[in-house]
């Protein structure tokens, strides 16, 4: 129980440290009065009848709640903080305005990161659980295979694995071309995540007690029974933090798949910031990062602790 | 009709010589127990008769048919594997540290061989565990897993789990050793009552009381071979060989 709570009072905390910080951000940067006004086209502060709150809140917080249009229509060049003049386009104070705008493509972003990140562990895991019994396996070509495996899938990056899979095996053979990029993506993050897997795995089995096998082998199991029955089941609760491990890392470096032009989150992030001319995006998508962190940390401590029932 | 019988069984863990000319016949219905000082190989013995070890040479006979001959770490000749595999589960074992599966039950840990092994149905794997954990004395924690019981406790479902294959001989590898001192009468208790429903037992232990009350023959063991045989009365009274002689008077304080 108490472990739950916890879990609970973490994303509580995470969820308000998110909050405190848009506000900070927005407080930061609010102009003060003699900024504001000193920028500000005269014929616009007519329009807003030269008070300073009513001047924010119509090309400010107005801009915030209601998006692009109205910024597209007022904004030019008014807007000024910490004694300089920067044009709204590019300026920290129409970063906030635009997150209604932004968030359902960023949205969409995060579906492809998250899609991406729990295909590719789950089929990893797969795959890594034959890797792992094949590297402890007794014959020689086998666990060379599975080791030399391991090795390579470890010891090389990951971006360079995406780039030989996606642009490489067509120019090998072209009947190796994967057009879907997130297919591409999800080979490339499959086969890596499942060298990294089978070695939590192969130290998760390790890690059993030899009378465990001793006590299966003279009951007359075999080793697959013994695998399945007896080792496999006590290593799982050994496996999910370690495993939890893997899947934030292969979530956040799923973001190297913008590279390849898979539309995740990263990408999308960096095409609105191009295109808007806008760095502040960024806060939003770090913050989208974060809260998808948050939820699956907090789903791992809930199935570890259902695997340690017996304990 | 012997169960088990071995002849000259040499056994090396690299250089170091840990059986050396082992040769003993198990009787059917006999209670052995092994004793000796640690080190002597009691244990590897055992172990090499439930094939968890592998001996450098000798030959293995059960049911009087020649189960494995190795000489040198080279295998000379080894039943056919079907044959293989049921005469290996004619020997049940016990283990020093119980070795039950912690994520099953107690019922469980017994049922599990019986469905896995020899493909009995479910119902009747669960009466025969309810009935070899009443035989026991755990009826009423069928459903406790391993944590939730005490090391006593534990070891009686050890030995229920083994018995549940029906085998013919009972190889106890210092049952008690892992025990709290107040723990090891029960554990003792269920091997004596095995003992006298006939069961045939070949036991390591240090438990001088057991040996001397439950064993039919006791076989002194020190640097890997059988230095003295004999019936308990011969053994803990008159002692022929020296190293016994200076064994018992350590360990019975004498």
């Amino acid at each position: 129980m108490k472990s739950a709570n916890f879990a609970r009072f973490k994303l509580a905390a995470i969820i308000i440290i998110i909050i405190v910080d848009i506000l900070a951000a927005i407080s930061y940067f609010k102009p003060s009065k003699s900024e504001l006004l000193g920028h500000i086209p005269p014929d616009l502060i007519s329009e807003a009848g030269n008070k300073y709150s009513e001047v924010y809140n119509n090309y400010f917080v107005f801009n915030i709640a209601r998006g692009r249009d109205v910024k597209t229509a007022r904004s030019a060049t008014f807007i000024g903080f910490v004694g300089q003049v920067i044009p709204a386009d590019e300026g920290v104070a129409s970063a906030f305005s635009d997150v209604f705008l932004w968030l359902p493509a960023l949205l969409d972003g995060a579906k492809i990161t998250i899609l991406l990140t729990i295909t590719a562990v789950l089929a990893g895991l797969v795959l890594s659980i034959f890797l792992a019994l094949g590297k402890i396996a007794k014959t020689k070509i086998i666990s060379g295979f599975c080791s030399a495996y391991i090795f390579f899938f470890r010891g090389s990056p990951l971006l360079m694995q995406l780039f030989f899979i996606y642009y490489g095996l067509p120019q090998i053979n072209p009947s190796l071309t994967i057009n879907n990029k997130f297919m591409a993506a999800f080979f490339a993050f499959t086969l890596n995540t499942g060298a990294y897997c089978a070695e939590i795995i192969r130290a998760a089995i390790q890690s059993i007690d030899k009378g465990q096998f001793e006590a299966s082998r003279v009951l007359g199991l075999t080793y697959a029974q013994t695998m399945r029955l007896v080792i496999i089941p006590q290593s799982i609760r050994r496996l999910i933090p370690p495993v939890a491990n893997e899947f934030i890392m292969i979530l956040k470096d799923a973001s190297l798949v913008s590279i390849i032009a898979l539309a995740d989150l990263t990408h999308v992030t960096r095409s609105i910031s191009s295109s808007a001319n806008n760095v502040m995006v960024y806060i939003p998508a770090m913050i989208i990062y974060l809260i998808i962190t948050a939820v699956f940390s907090a789903i791992f401590v809930r199935l570890e602790k259902r695997f340690s029932l017996y304990q | 009709m012997s169960l088990i019988r071995t002849e000259n069984i040499y056994k090396n863990f690299n250089e170091i010589q840990v059986l050396a000319d082992v040769s003993i016949s198990v009787e059917q219905g006999e209670v052995i127990c092994i004793i000796g000082p640690s080190g002597a190989g009691k244990s590897t013995f055992l172990r090499s008769l439930i094939q968890l070890e592998k001996i450098t040479s000798g030959k293995l006979y059960i049911d009087e048919e020649l189960f494995l001959h190795r000489e040198n770490n080279i295998t000379q000749y080894r039943i056919e594997s079907v044959k293989y595999k049921s005469l290996l589960l004619e020997m049940g074992m016990v283990f020093q540290s119980f070795n039950l599966f912690p994520h099953k039950t107690a019922l469980e840990n017994i049922m599990m061989a019986p469905i896995n092994v020899k493909n009995m149905p479910k119902p009747q794997a669960e009466a025969l565990g309810a009935e070899l954990l009443a035989k026991v004395g755990l009826a009423e924690k069928a459903d406790a897993y391993p944590a939730r019981l005490s090391g006593g406790q534990q070891q009686r479902v050890a030995i229920a789990r083994a018995l549940a294959m029906e085998p013919k001989i009972m190889l106890f590898d210092e049952p008690t050793s892992a025990l709290d001192p107040e723990l090891v009468g029960e554990v003792l208790n269920v091997m004596r009552g095995l003992a006298e429903s006939g069961m045939t037992m070949l036991v390591v232990t240090h438990e001088m009381g057991f040996a001397r009350e439950a064993a039919d023959r006791v076989l002194f063991m020190s640097d890997g071979a059988i230095t003295e045989e004999g019936s308990p009365e011969l053994i803990f009274s008159n002692p022929n060989n020296q190293r016994t002689r200076q064994f018992l008077n350590t360990v019975l304080g004498i």
